[in-house]
């Protein structure tokens, strides 16, 4: 070990223009793949976030009375398609009025419960059955309206997925980047030792002799870069946290219902890309230094 | 049992161009042959295969008895380490000096500094270098050069020593010295092979001769000379 150290001490010296700029190549990839896949999690969060809204309210006539309201409630509840609902009274929906405008005091005099309506808040399973709820919750009885947030959450969703599919795009497309850096930057480094490599092979140097020293220097290279841009990521996090916008924290995709703090989300997110650095170099120097291999 | 047999060996780098065609012949061990012929015959194409560098088309390269047509590849260094080898160019580390340049050999088989430190001065003694270990291979004449090379080569204690046209980029005068040092490692039990066009050192060694011509060998005699 001692030995790579020396060798990688006079490469970067010998290479220190050369050393730098793939330090900083390949540091600035691996960042912008932490920071595409915290922009996947971060939209799709909000999507999340947004679902969870009250998706859809119903409005009722004043001469509804909450004596029909409530049965309606049940039945809506026990509809497999609906989440959750949510009844708000003439009195709760004052409440609400008056919280939100409570700086408007000319506003909230002429206010009473009796002209505002009740309404159900209906949250659907799936926003993909919003249309055919709201169908069929405007031709019941006593219902004045029915308003749902269609177009803001599908065009989110519609959002949300084009980030999803742009943003895997562009991670896979930095991977190869990443590994395309490792390999140019080996092969410069192996090419200028071109000679000693062949007089090594020909005095009886074993593969491993020959291939290590660059499987170190390649995995070096990647993983010291990997580690600065994973320490910018968990700052990224810390920012995430503190910002405060996603109080449950940050939805993982695959995983219904589950949320994970930023800061956590983000450690994790360094050491994926601290393995990535790892295998980026290690598989990236294999390939550098094949086909230099050969007998 | 011949140390080197090759049973006709063929050898196509291009589909269809015979380089060596059908060639046989056995050296045994402690044999100083000389394997001559025109540029292109296929000299350098004997020692290539004999090093594991190329695999032959057809026929079978024994060494010691053991098959090296289809040597597995985590083998040849082994085989080199057997098989020691000096070319024309002589294949040198600038950045290196005399002492370092040898060394390589033994680094590479994993052999610790102290031993390195006590075979080096040996080698370098054999070969006439031992006051140019400090030099640099820009320091050094084209015979030094080559002496560096053949130091390297024996730092294995090889079977058998091949050196590819090892006086082309060499003065008749420093020729002479590589050849001498070359019988005296023959002297002391190691095979050489020694490929070459160089007529006036053939004819005055009076060694086992193979000539080769267009990939086939024309003759082989006993205290040969370089035209048949």
């Amino acid at each position: 070990m001692p030995k790579f150290w020396e060798n990688l001490r006079r490469h970067l010296q010998k290479e220190k223009l050369m050393s730098v700029s793939n330090f900083l190549l390949m540091g600035i990839t691996f960042l912008l793949l932490g920071i595409f896949i915290d922009v996947v999690v971060i939209s799709q969060t909000a999507l999340r976030y947004l679902e969870d809204q009250a998706q859809i309210t119903i409005f009722f006539k004043d001469d509804f009375g909450e004596d029909k309201i409530l049965p309606l409630k049940a039945n809506i509840g026990n509809d497999a398609r609906v989440a959750s609902v949510t009844y708000v009274s003439k009195e709760e929906a004052l409440r609400i009025f008056k919280e939100i405008n409570k700086d408007e005091p000319v506003l909230l005099e002429s206010i009473s419960a009796s002209i505002l309506p009740a309404s159900l808040e209906v949250k659907a399973k799936n926003i993909g059955n919003l249309d055919k709820l709201t169908n069929e919750y405007k031709s019941q009885e006593g219902v004045e309206e029915v308003r749902f947030y269609k177009d803001v959450v599908s065009r989110f969703a519609s959002t949300s997925r084009a980030v999803y599919i742009v943003g895997f795009i562009l991670v896979v497309s930095f991977f190869l980047i990443s590994y395309s850096v490792i390999i140019s930057a080996l092969r410069t480094s192996i090419n200028a030792r071109g000679k000693e490599l062949e007089i090594m092979k020909l005095v009886g140097a074993s593969d491993s002799y020959v291939r290590d020293p660059f499987m170190y220097e390649g995995v070096f290279f990647s993983m010291v870069s990997a580690a600065a841009a994973s320490g910018v990521i968990i700052l990224l996090g810390v920012g995430i946290d503190r910002w405060g916008i996603f109080s449950k924290g940050l939805a993982i995709g695959f995983i219904p219902g589950f949320f994970i703090n930023p800061i956590i989300f983000n450690t994790i997110l360094a050491f994926i890309l601290l393995l990535s650095g790892f295998l980026l170099g290690y598989f990236g120097s294999k390939t550098a230094i094949k086909k230099y291999l050969k007998y | 049992m011949h140390q080197i047999e090759f049973l006709k060996v063929s050898k196509e780098y291009i589909p269809g161009i015979k380089v060596l065609d059908g060639v046989s012949f056995n050296v045994n061990s402690g044999e100083f042959v000389f394997i001559v012929g025109p540029s292109g015959a296929g000299k350098s194409t004997i020692v290539c295969l004999l090093i594991g560098e190329e695999r032959p088309t057809d026929g079978e390269i024994k060494f010691n008895g053991e098959s090296v047509s289809d040597i597995p590849h985590e083998e040849v260094p082994d085989l080199r380490r057997k098989i020691g080898v000096v070319f024309q160019d002589y294949k040198l580390l600038d950045s290196k000096t005399v002492y370092d340049n040898v060394a390589v050999a033994l680094e590479v088989v994993g052999t610790n500094k102290e031993e390195i430190k006590n075979i080096i001065p040996n080698i370098l003694s054999l070969v006439g270098l031992t006051n140019q270990k400090d030099y640099f291979p820009s320091q050094l004449s084209g015979g030094e050069k080559q002496r560096v090379a053949i130091a390297r080569a024996l730092a294995h204690e090889p079977d058998v020593l091949v050196a590819d046209e090892a006086t082309g980029m060499i003065d008749p005068d420093s020729s002479d010295g590589v050849v001498e040092i070359l019988e005296k490692i023959n002297s002391l039990g190691t095979t050489v092979i020694m490929a070459t066009h160089d007529e006036r050192i053939v004819d005055s060694l009076k060694k086992r001769v193979i000539r080769i011509e267009e990939g086939k060998i024309t003759s082989d005699q006993e205290g040969g000379k370089y035209r048949v």
